[in-house]
């Protein structure tokens, strides 16, 4: 073993605070198998790069450490630099002694040498014991399977399609488009919303790349990124999607069953074979099976023959590389509202039963009537947030386009009668997006009116016509107002839909939506590998972000298998099969469910496995080895960093890499001031921290051990500051059972930005320490101590 | 007494008005306030704002706690259970309407809220029942125990009039 280690001056700003001499002889003198030390004043210059280089040729070093700023900054840099010259990229440790030494420790020039030489023994400690890694290439299915045929899955499609790449659609109505293809016009253009929608739905049914299942529901999904196995099932729709020409007329007519249109939310009647909704793709009927009498009037009149009662539900297979999940929304059921009465009072309905009401297709051809009396209302109200915004149904988020489509349809309704009397009853209106505010600026001013309050009940009135009753909250006043029709614009609810995401092992957040992998930063990303949300699925959204999400999904799903092939991480978790006893705990603990139990052993997904390193800290036969972060290496990096106590007290700290080593390197480049006394490592993850670590740290002399993640509800790898949490809890108590003082244990989650908290943390935790003491002083106090001697 | 903060109040005892909306379906569905001035959203932005002429407010007395409004309220506040809360602190700091006064009396003479009287009496005797029920109005000695009671929770002090 060759070791090659270089310090960077950093110009000054390592220099100007750490003696490069007294480093670079105590590091002479005190390291064995050290080939080579060298200082440089700006090591990621070419200059710098190259001299490494011909180190490397000239004195065969097979290892490098690198002293200087935070490897977040350079480890790619200095990995490609040794690959260069032939060295694994696998076998370098960077120091940080520029970030998390010389910036934090500017008054201290003596201690913050002795850091940066500690440091590097815990890095040199570390280097000795790294392994050569490899990054493995694997050919991938490049097709994708879309699951919802609504407008985000429709867009995910054809930009797929487009691209090039073969896309299943798997849609479980006997119809694509969705809610979109059921409504009127949108907002805030009042376009015709089937007129600007059908043409895509016709393009997907025609498109070479895309492969089209409606009526169908997919089964099972097993498998991984780059190859998941879908197995579906296409439930019969009676009549030849090949044959049928849509003509619906020659059959419907003769019909004799007739039904409540599901596709008009109740309201309209159609016959027992059927097609959703005019512009329907694919343009094919479909016999409800539930109604239909099997008299065989439509199977005689079809002119294409096209009818076939003995179809059956077909399976289908196939795989893809990646998944888009675009299952929509459902909507309120407006009836668990019971103090409205909607299914009670006839005159009080939805806004999606509205939007069928308006729409020239619809079950009354684009004429809005009351229900019980069939004439025109003169007088009609909106009550906004019926099932939005509401904790006594469980649903405490705003659904952020009920507003709109209110405002919307009471604008269409305005335009055709100018003299009705349309009040919506709002609680706080949601016009954020671009030009909503115009849009509601307008309805004002046609003369809608807007009344603050949401409406408490409605009953009927001696004609059994609808009565709210509602304080107008900016007239502290209580009215009861008499209607001639109530509509509720009802909000969104998930979809409920348990099998796929149990397929897919997706997670969902409380409200019952899909969890993305970052609210913010990752808006189309599931925790999954290869698996990508898009529209409702993830929560209520306007038709348009919806659209942006789909080509979003799409994009993200190309950048994943354009080249067909995927690396696989060299970090991943792998098992020791030798050791492995197949408890299964660590099936348990990774939540990505990358991890599972083959024939009594446990088998990583390395190709998906994000490398936390959660299962490897609570593996109790220490059997999963998380490739350069092993057991070994950080027992050797604790070692090293206690062989000689340099300080009082002492602190070994686990940073996870993502946001509390961050939040160090941030202290630093805000040069923000604090003890030199903790001696870092970093890990992935907070829940890498095996407790054995910390008592490992303990029983060689540190006075205290700080773990540190994310904020809980932040982790990189969503669970994994949780799982440290448990381990640190129960940890201790065990501290406390064996008589050191649990306050040496310090946890701590800390968001990458919170760097003054972060150097607060420490300076309260040296103070702390110095109080208690050093390690052991516990021990000759406690109780027992007495007769142990 | 020290000034009392109404919204901590209300915290500590589970209720938390901070979330509240103002959307009304409190006050829109409010039985007693058809009748008469209450407007229980009022009351509890007043609570929330700490605004103290809230414990003196005739109105906060005018609710007949039947929870409606905590049943509908969209935010799933304890609309009812901080009315109590909040006449508790009224109570305390001296403010009680003089019905409750007066019945708050009539119960440390009595122990009874509403004390047998001769009708009643009779009522019973008709009914062939003893003309007192098994209760303090016919056990003396009861009746004294119930003073203690009341005397050691400093009822008495809590419903005399202060100054």
């Amino acid at each position: 073993m060759k070791i090659g280690i270089y310090i960077c001056h950093c110009g000054l700003n390592i220099a100007h605070v750490i003696n490069m001499d007294i480093l670079q002889d105590k590091i002479k003198n005190e390291f064995e198998d050290i080939e080579i030390v060298r200082d440089i004043q700006f090591m990621c210059s070419d200059t710098g790069q190259d001299a490494i280089i011909e180190d490397i040729k000239e004195h065969n070093i097979d290892r490098v450490l690198i002293a200087a700023c935070s490897p977040k900054l350079h480890e790619k840099t200095f990995q490609q630099v040794i690959e260069n010259a032939g060295v694994n990229p696998y076998l370098l440790e960077i120091v940080n002694i520029r970030e998390q030494c010389s910036w934090v420790h500017k008054q201290h020039p003596e201690m913050a040498t002795q850091k940066a030489f500690d440091q590097i023994k815990m890095g040199v400690a570390k280097l000795k014991n790294l392994e050569p890694l490899e990054v493995k290439k694997v050919p991938i299915n490049r097709d994708i399977l879309v699951i919802g045929g609504g407008v985000a899955g429709i867009e995910a499609a054809l930009n797929l399609a487009d691209a090039g790449y073969y896309v299943y659609m798997v849609e479980k109505e006997p119809s694509i488009g969705g809610k979109m293809a059921l409504l009127n016009e949108v907002f805030p253009t009042n376009d015709c919303s089937i007129c600007v929608l059908a043409p895509k739905m016709t393009e997907v049914s025609n498109h070479p790349n895309i492969e089209l299942y409606t009526n169908s529901e997919i089964t099972e999904i097993t498998g991984s990124v780059g190859n998941f196995i879908v197995k579906g099932l296409k439930k019969p729709r009676y009549v030849s999607e090949d044959k049928c020409k849509g003509c619906i007329e020659e059959c419907s007519s003769v019909c004799p069953v007739e039904i409540s249109n599901p596709f008009d939310y109740g309201i309209g009647k159609i016959k027992a074979i059927s097609m959703p909704f005019p512009q329907a793709v694919p343009q094919c009927a479909y016999i409800n099976d539930e109604y239909c009498v099997g008299c065989g009037l439509c199977r005689q009149v079809c002119p294409a023959d096209a009818v076939d009662y003995e179809q059956k539900e077909e399976e289908f297979f196939f795989n893809t590389g990646a998944v888009i999940v675009a299952t929509g929304y459902n909507v309120f059921d407006a009836s668990r509202k019971e103090e409205y009465g909607y299914s009670k009072y006839p005159d009080v309905i939805t806004n999606m039963e509205l939007e069928r009401m308006i729409n020239a297709s619809g079950p009354t051809h684009g004429k809005v009537v009351v229900p019980s009396t069939r004439e025109t209302p003169q007088k009609v109200a909106f009550i906004h947030c019926v099932g939005s915004r509401d904790e006594t149904v469980g649903n405490p988020y705003c659904s952020k386009v009920c507003c709109m489509s209110a405002i919307k349809n009471a604008q269409l309704l305005k335009e055709r009668h100018p003299e009705m009397d349309i009040r919506l009853h709002y609680i706080d209106i949601r016009a954020s997006g671009e030009m909503y505010e115009e849009y509601y600026t307008n309805a004002q001013s046609m003369g809608i009116q807007f009344v603050r309050g949401k409406v408490a009940e409605i009953q009927e009135d001696n004609s059994g016509k609808p009565v709210l009753r509602y304080e107008d909250t900016l007239e502290n006043n209580i009215f009861e107002e008499t209607y001639d029709l109530v509509v509720l614009s009802v909000g969104l609810e998930t979809n409920k839909d348990e099998k796929i995401s149990s397929m897919l092992n997706l997670s969902t957040r409380s409200d019952g939506f899909y969890t993305v992998s970052h609210p913010k930063m990752r808006p189309v990303e599931s925790n999954i590998d290869g698996v990508y949300i898009a529209g409702c699925a993830s929560g209520p959204k306007e038709i348009q972000i919806s659209i942006a999400q789909g080509s979003a999904a799409a994009s993200k799903a190309m950048q994943l298998l354009s080249k067909g092939e995927l690396e696989t991480d060299p970090m991943s978790a792998f098992v020791d099969t030798d050791k492995c006893t197949g408890c299964g705990i660590c099936q348990d603990v990774c939540k990505f469910g990358k991890i599972k139990l083959y024939d009594h052993k446990a088998e990583v997904d390395e190709l998906s496995c994000h490398g936390c390193g959660s299962c490897s800290a609570a593996c109790p036969e220490d059997a999963i080895y998380m490739r350069n972060q092993t057991d070994a290496q950080i027992h050797s990096q604790i070692e090293a960093a206690l062989e000689v106590k340099d300080e009082f007290p002492l602190i070994v700290s686990f940073l996870c890499n993502w946001c509390s080593y961050a939040c160090a390197d941030l202290a630093g480049t805000s040069r923000i001031q604090y003890s030199t006394n903790i001696r870092v490592i970093r890990v992935m993850c907070a829940g890498r921290v095996d407790p054995e670590f910390v008592l490992t740290a303990f029983e060689k002399g540190a006075d205290g051990v700080m773990v540190s993640g994310c904020r809980l509800g932040e982790c990189h790898y969503v669970y994994g500051n949780y799982n440290a949490k448990q381990r640190m809890d129960v940890l201790k108590d065990v501290l406390e059972e064996i008589d050191i003082n649990p306050n040496r244990l310090k946890v701590e989650w800390i968001s990458a930005s919170e760097c003054n908290r972060f150097a607060e943390s420490i300076e309260n935790f040296v103070k702390e320490l110095e109080k208690i003491g050093p390690i052991g002083s516990e021990i000759l106090e406690a109780p027992n101590a007495e007769h142990t001697g | 007494m020290p000034e009392s903060d109404l919204s901590e109040e209300l915290k500590k005892t589970g209720v938390d008005i901070l979330k509240c909306m103002q959307c009304g379906v409190c006050s829109g569905s409010c039985p007693s306030g058809r009748q008469m001035s209450l407007n229980i959203r009022k009351i509890i932005k007043k609570a929330y704002t700490n605004d103290k002429n809230i414990l003196t407010d005739k109105d906060l007395w005018m609710c007949t706690t039947c929870y409606t409004c905590q049943e509908r309220c969209p935010r799933g506040i304890k609309i009812v259970d901080g009315i109590y809360k909040i006449r508790t602190v009224a109570v305390r700091e001296g403010t009680m309407l003089s019905e409750h006064r007066k019945v708050s009396h009539l119960l440390l003479e009595t122990g009874h809220a509403v004390p047998i009287n001769e009708e009643t009496k009779q009522k019973r005797e008709q009914l062939g029942l003893d003309s007192l029920p098994e209760t303090v109005s016919k056990h003396p000695k009861a009746l004294d125990d119930v003073k203690i009671i009341l005397k050691s929770c400093k009822f008495d002090e809590l419903v005399s009039k202060k100054e």
